[in-house]
């Protein structure tokens, strides 16, 4: 039996150029022309300052693990081959916090603080949202 | 000073109501409703002519809502009330509808909070909670509120050096409780060890961090206290509400309650000491031992002391979620936000049975829920006294 879709975001003009860019294995965080500040997840306007002038900008991705949890009892199951899903809490280097999977990794050998980027474009591909990989593994 | 918004010492809760807990049920949402709408007013010496507001608080009452409810009850209503605040929303909807009578829109409320799912439904509403978690959540298989109050709870334990075995305290000494209620789903014995080894969830959530999705009702009525049954009303000294606070985290370890606490307080006219009993949100200890600390019952940080020189059975030196809570009873969804309350309301009236706190003449009730990107954006306090 195949392996069951992940479950995909709803694709809406607010998000519709981050996830194309995500299939290219890309990550664009919207940055704030008004405050200067980052944005994640994409919305139509800025949280901090109300402003609009925002603006989709590819990131190089790299951030720390603030926190994480790993999952065993993930709620669909196309993720049941694949426990413990590492979910972490990043903290991009551009500002922005963000919950993404690490991914190819060692679940033990994860602690708060390591280092993590972006992995392969080919890699990226499999996933629907952004994911990471440890900065030593990759 | 007490604050501009202190509710009027005329207004309190005159009656309240529970339904069974179960796993599962063929009932409907709103023969659920319907009991406990019944015995609420019952129980306040009322008949439902009195009623002329509903509030109503539930994750699968859609597409139906406050006015579709009096429909089905077949009461007219003057004021209607939808809480949209999850777990926070039921102690919310008490503070809304006391203004409301204040304000002369209503002069009695029945506020309701019911779910009727099973695990399987519990895990389908948190895929599909809202916009951020669908589509920033749920792809990465999250694992529901599990994998994110997983992350909330190693931050803390890295942060203040709280500790799985102090968390535990908070768990046990609930389940010691529940062994008397006998509406609680979960009634078994629970230790220590139990606690510490039991099956692994979402790394560092074990199963007794978690609640028992399941199906159950909740009310109480709120009207002017000379209503009440003698010697049965219950003042509302003090409460308040805070959603998205604060804004922008995905795992903060504080929340609405530290924007409020000192007016909370200072409108009761009592102090955290002063507190005979808390009725905390139960999702996870860890959010139980964060509202301890956000209402100033010890600093920030230093909850895990505080949770290891005490007990919280309803006999213990901190009597906590004294029937066993959510964590003992099962989440009946929208529910967990009212369990509490009703909880807080039955002891103040002395009608708690086996599970009765020798001294219980006030206390505080704290809600905490509606699971945005990351954590629960919405904060609810009230402080309750009963009438001498």
């Amino acid at each position: 039996m195949s392996k069951p879709p992940y479950p995909q975001p709803r694709e809406d003009a607010d998000n519709a150029a981050f996830l194309a860019a995500w299939r290219n294995g890309e990550l664009l965080i919207q940055h704030c022309n008004g405050c200067g500040k980052s944005v994640f997840y994409p919305r139509p306007i800025c949280p901090h300052c109300w402003s609009d002038r925002l603006e989709n900008c590819r990131v190089i991705g790299r951030g720390k693990v603030v926190s994480y949890s790993l999952v065993h009892r993930p709620n669909d199951p196309a993720f049941k081959d694949e426990v413990p899903i590492v979910l972490a809490e990043v903290a991009l280097a551009e500002g922005a916090l963000i919950l993404a999977r690490l991914v190819s990794c060692d679940a033990a050998k994860v602690t708060s603080g390591l280092a993590v980027v972006l992995p392969p474009p080919d890699v990226c591909a499999r996933y629907p949202l952004p994911v990471f990989h440890l900065a030593d593994v990759s | 000073m007490s604050s501009a918004s202190k509710p009027s010492s005329d207004i309190g809760i005159l009656g309240y109501a529970e339904s069974a807990y179960e796993k599962k049920t063929s009932r409907t949402l709103i023969s659920m409703l319907a009991e406990v709408a019944r015995k609420a007013v019952a129980l306040a010496g009322l008949k439902r002519e009195d009623i002329d507001g509903i509030a109503v608080c539930s994750f699968v009452l859609l597409p139906d809502n406050a006015v579709t409810l009096a429909e089905q009850l077949g009461i007219p209503i003057s004021w209607g009330y939808f809480g949209t605040a999850g777990g926070a929303g039921p102690v919310a909807s008490v503070l809304n509808a006391a203004r409301a009578i204040e304000a002369g829109q209503a002069r009695t409320v029945l506020c309701l909070a019911a779910d009727n799912y099973d695990v399987a439904g519990h895990y389908r509403l948190m895929d599909f909670f809202n916009k951020a978690l669908i589509n920033y959540g749920t792809p990465n298989g999250f694992g529901g509120a599990n994998g994110l109050f997983g992350i909330v709870q190693r931050k803390h334990m890295e942060i203040y050096g709280t500790r799985r075995e102090q968390l535990g305290r908070i768990a046990v000494g609930q389940r010691a409780s529940a062994r008397l209620n006998e509406n609680a789903l979960l009634r078994g014995p629970m230790t220590i060890e139990d606690y510490l080894n039991c099956r692994i969830i979402a790394d560092p959530i074990r199963l007794y961090d978690c609640v028992l999705p399941c199906t159950g009702a909740d009310a109480v009525v709120v009207g002017a206290l000379d209503r009440a049954p003698a010697g049965k009303g219950i003042r509302i000294l003090a409460g308040f509400e805070q959603h998205n606070h604060p804004a922008g985290e995905i795992a903060p370890l504080r929340g609405g309650w530290e924007l409020y606490r000192d007016l909370l307080w200072a409108d009761a006219g009592y102090g955290p000491s002063d507190m005979h009993f808390v009725q905390a949100y139960d999702d996870y200890p860890i959010m139980v031992a964060i509202q301890l600390e956000d209402h100033g019952f010890c600093r920030k940080g230093e909850v895990g002391r505080f949770l290891a020189d005490r007990t919280f059975t309803f006999d213990g030196t901190f009597p906590l979620n004294t029937n066993g809570g959510q964590l003992s009873c099962g989440q009946a969804g929208a529910a967990g936000g009212m369990i509490g309350l009703v909880e807080a309301v039955r002891q103040l009236r002395g009608e708690a049975g086996p599970f009765q706190i020798a001294k219980a003449s006030r206390g505080l009730v704290s809600g905490y829920g509606m699971v945005g990107y990351g954590h629960g954006l919405s904060s609810s306090s009230i402080v309750l006294e009963r009438v001498s």
